[in-house]
């Protein structure tokens, strides 16, 4: 069916609709457990995956602060912290989540123009070193809210004042 | 489909995302729903070298993969005429939830989003609205990838780009990020 902007509009039925319909599959439940089961199998390895992702992002944020105005390294410390946000929500490590996902909001904030505040970075990294050891593994951000609360306020000041600048 | 079954036996998945962690952790999720079939990419050129030499079943892309973005490669795939793996289920995952990013990632062609950082659940519900509710294409001059139709956002005239459609008001954007259920929202295909 065609109109008179030239748009033509067809039915797909994909090779994927097609075999994830066939008789045989998982239902919801057996295949979320499922999936839980392999990523139990990790958790062990996290630490170490941990351990890299946190060298990477400080090499990405030494590399960023000889060059703050380079928007490649700022891009690549943005994803060097995203992910070890997202490792460490999916693999139910809260406080690693908490302190990579306020510094990705500090990049994300950088790369939309807001000055480089290397203070404010490094203090991340420092908790995010003190968050990857074992003693606080299990702990979660409300457990020590003098680690989190201070950073939280940095971060958000900061954040206000980047908002400030660009209005 | 409360109580369908979702069989990935044998699809070929191509999960592309620069993080290897992120690949092992999706691949260990796929295998729990059943997959054997899933390979990864760290770069949109890699991505695209395996579009263009193997049929892939579904593509499961990061929103940041370097060097353009996940978004620019799946324009490519969409815009480029000679691509087997054109009409490809596109699932984006991305931690980047502002409304003005899903509505570009709908634009771009994506079948949906996935709010990273995913579990299990989320991902497992993406495969199967994809799976279980298939959409038309549209070949459009300025588009091709499944039917947007989900809101129409008016036209001057209050035409319709196709027929059947009617003009409605958009709301100005709202927030700073969308839940997971905004975003499935934004795909889901209810014609106004």
């Amino acid at each position: 069916m065609s109109n008179s902007n030239g748009a033509r509009e067809f039915p797909v039925e994909t090779d994927f609709q097609k075999k994830a319909r066939r008789p045989g599959g998982v239902t919801r439940n057996q295949a979320v457990g499922g999936a839980q089961a392999q990523i139990e199998t990790l958790k062990d390895e996290f630490t170490d995956w941990v351990k890299d992702g946190l060298k990477r992002l400080q090499s990405a944020i030494q590399l960023a602060e000889t060059h703050p105005a380079n928007a490649t390294l700022i891009e690549d410390a943005f994803r060097s912290s995203c992910e070890l946000r997202d490792i460490g929500t999916t693999m139910g490590y809260e406080l690693v989540t908490f302190v990579a996902n306020l510094l990705c909001e500090v990049l994300d904030n950088i790369r939309n123009g807001a000055d480089y505040d290397k203070v404010l970075i490094r203090c991340h990294l420092d908790a995010l070193q003190l968050a990857r050891q074992d003693s606080y593994r299990n702990v979660s951000p409300d457990q020590v809210p003098e680690l989190c609360d201070g950073l939280r306020q940095a971060a958000e000041r900061s954040m206000s004042v980047a908002g400030r600048i660009s209005k | 489909m409360k109580n369908a079954t979702l069989n990935l036996r044998d699809l070929v998945i191509l999960v592309a995302d620069p993080s290897p962690y992120m690949c092992m952790l999706a691949n260990s999720m796929l295998r729990g729903f059943g997959a054997n079939k899933a390979m990864d990419a760290r770069s949109s050129i890699d991505a695209i070298q395996i579009l263009t030499e193997q049929k892939i079943d579904i593509l499961l892309l990061d929103n940041l993969l370097p060097p353009h973005g996940g978004l620019k490669l799946t324009q490519a795939i969409r815009r480029n005429v000679n691509n087997p793996n054109r009409t490809v289920p596109i699932l984006l995952m991305t931690s980047d939830t502002r409304e003005s990013t899903i509505k570009y990632a709908r634009d771009a062609g994506a079948n949906m989003v996935v709010a990273k950082p995913m579990s299990p659940s989320s991902l497992y519900d993406r495969l199967s609205w994809i799976a279980f509710n298939p959409r038309n294409f549209v070949d459009a001059p300025t588009y091709f990838g499944p039917d947007r139709r989900f809101k129409i956002e008016g036209f001057p005239t209050g035409v319709g780009r196709r027929q059947g459609d009617k003009a409605i008001e958009v709301s100005e954007e709202t927030g700073p990020t969308l839940a997971q259920d905004d975003i499935d929202s934004l795909f889901s295909s209810s014609r106004v």
